[in-house]
């Protein structure tokens, strides 16, 4: 049976039993698609996260829904009753949009057989980077809907459909677009010794893997000023609870850190809190060398990246782990070299009271890696996550 | 407690509401989550005789003729998103006064520009009809479309009809194809 987009139909009319396979074949020239599950609840919020199936959480924990070979298999009969619909997705991972889509398909197989077909394609939409594409869900009985529909902001903005307001936490600041990096100022600079400063949000620069010597790794700095040192440090304004919460803040620990997720498809979190210092000569090929408490440490903290062109995406992070939340009071800066060239990157527009600021983005560019300020500040790693879309499970962690 | 209607289901109204005298039709639907084109659905009623059509082109009630002639039947307006709470578009039907001679109102919804903007029903979350006695704003019946609502782009969601001196309220859910105009046309008025 073929479907259209909008067209519902009940399983048991289509003869569908509890067991089937989802197939997406979905592709375009030059880009990278992924094939994701949700698991959502009868409110339509991923309220268990367990249950959102991807390239890198491949079964659910009951084992009813699972990622095998690019299809998914599902077992509608031993799902948990809190999950009501199971919206089968499709991203663009990099550049590029849902309108250059070949012809596509969405298959409900069922013991080889198979029962419905959705046929879609790029003339479906416009500037969508991420679509849910059809839906199982139970009302009555279980049912299927061709959706077809999606979202320009991509898989972050797909979370936050599924629960954006869900959780306590304060909601991150509206991330401004991040801008496409503007034109590279053509021809990365030949010039050895150079450095370069990556000014304004956007500011990005391009290091070529072709040149780079593959024994001298990517070396990323961070330093800080420790405040007390000019005398009164943060809380001035803010009258008696700030000045009572701050009491303790004279020493502020700033920690360097990243989000990584590698073209392997292995993600994680490099930081001091949870001592995932990372690995020089194993997968993630980044590690960070130490944990400065105070901003003492003449050369602060370093994190180095010896196999850059491993890299899919990484969001180099400083967090104010103890201290006053005051990214002013601190004067961070970040340098990256590689090479001969370094390049520097000041905190100058700094969110007091948010203690995360995610600095630089590194992402793949054709066989290199560009180097984007971000420099974009949030509530904590989750609202980070959610923004990145890397899609970690976070529990609350001390030192 | 509101009737939930089904599919084809009716409900006398006049039973459930004693005393009944005017009713305000509220329809629906949730405004798009996702991007591109806004979803603009359009309420429209038709006041028909005994044979099914309309008396004159006067009873088809629609945002370009929100008033029939003799004020029974008054459209609040058109809602362009399905932005907000409760009623996306309302009907207000002082039956008392409604002609002797009109024997149906049919309530439907049709898609604006559904073509061009490659939208249909099934597109569109949670719409739903209910009719509200106007005297103490309670919910009498309630027709949630959803399930019932697939690839069409206007539909029939329902109808409030004479049945000796009582007005009954039955969910229909018929799609219909092509859009206003021809819907209109099959009415008897002259698109």
């Amino acid at each position: 049976m073929e479907i259209t987009r909008g067209q519902k139909l009940k399983l048991p009319d289509a003869s569908i039993g509890g067991v089937f396979d989802v197939i997406i074949d979905a592709s375009a020239p030059g880009m990278t698609i992924d094939k994701s599950c949700f698991g959502i609840d009868a409110d339509g919020r991923l309220s268990d996260d367990r249950y959102f199936i991807f390239y890198n959480q491949k079964a659910s924990p009951c084992s009813s829904l699972s990622l095998a070979d690019g299809a998914f298999k599902v077992n509608l009969s031993t799902l948990p009753p809190t999950i009501k619909r199971l919206v089968f997705v499709i991203t663009i991972d990099g550049v590029g949009t849902m309108s250059a889509l070949g012809q596509s398909s969405f298959r409900l197989v069922e013991a080889g057989v198979e029962k419905v077909m959705f046929p879609f394609s790029g003339s479906d939409f416009a500037s969508e980077k991420a679509v849910m594409v059809a839906e199982v869900y139970f009302k009555d009985t279980w049912r299927l809907a061709a959706v077809g529909q999606g979202f320009t902001g991509g898989l972050s903005a797909l979370l936050k459909h599924f629960g954006g307001q869900e959780t306590t936490q304060v909601v991150p600041p509206p991330a401004p677009p991040v801008p496409p990096a503007p034109p590279a100022p053509t021809a990365a600079p030949k010039v050895n010794l150079s450095k370069v400063t990556l000014e304004k949000r956007g500011d990005s620069r391009k290091i070529s893997l072709a040149k780079k010597s593959s024994s001298v790794p990517i070396h990323i700095n961070l330093q800080w000023d420790e405040p007390n040192k000019g005398g009164e440090p943060a809380a001035k304004a803010g009258g008696f609870l700030s000045g009572l919460f701050s009491q303790k803040s004279s020493a502020v620990d700033l920690d360097l850190g990243c989000m990584y997720r590698l073209k392997s498809g292995d993600m994680g979190v490099i930081q001091p809190l949870g001592g995932y210092f990372g690995a020089d000569s194993e997968s993630p090929w980044i590690r960070l060398d130490k944990d400065d408490r105070t901003g003492a440490a003449a050369d602060g903290e370093n994190m180095y990246v010896h196999r850059p062109e491993t890299i899919d995406l990484m969001v180099v992070f400083a967090l104010i782990y103890s201290g006053t939340a005051r990214f002013s009071s601190v004067n961070g800066r970040v340098s990256i070299k590689d090479g001969e060239t370094e390049t520097e990157i000041r905190l100058n527009n700094p969110d007091d009271g948010k203690r995360l600021c995610a600095v630089a983005r590194i992402h793949s560019d054709g066989g290199d890696i560009r180097i984007v300020k971000d420099e974009l500040y949030f509530t904590d790693h989750k609202a980070c996550d959610e923004h990145y879309g890397f899609g970690f499970r976070w529990v609350a962690g001390k030192k | 407690m509101a009737v939930s209607l089904t599919k084809g289901g009716n409900v006398s109204l006049s039973k459930e509401a004693p005393g009944l005298k005017a009713v305000l039709v509220g329809l629906g639907w949730d405004a798009r989550a996702t991007d591109g084109a806004d979803f603009d659905l359009d309420a429209s009623l038709f006041m028909l005789g005994e044979n099914g059509k309309v008396r004159s082109d006067l009873d088809f009630i629609f945002y370009n003729n929100l008033k029939s002639a003799d004020g029974s039947v008054v459209h609040t307006g058109d809602n362009r998103t399905g932005a907000g709470e409760g009623d996306d578009e309302a009907i207000k039907i002082d039956l008392t006064k409604v002609p002797a001679n009109v024997a149906r109102m049919v309530v439907s919804v049709t898609i604006h520009e559904a073509d061009a903007r490659r939208q249909n029903f099934g597109m569109v979350r949670n719409a739903f009809i209910r009719v509200v006695n106007q005297a103490d704003n309670r919910e009498i019946a309630r027709y949630d479309l959803s399930e019932d609502a697939s690839v069409e782009t206007a539909m029939i969601f329902g109808e409030i009809y004479r049945s000796g001196p009582d007005w009954k309220f039955k969910a229909v859910g018929q799609g219909y194809k092509g859009g206003l105009g021809p819907l209109a046309a099959s009415f008897g008025v002259n698109v």
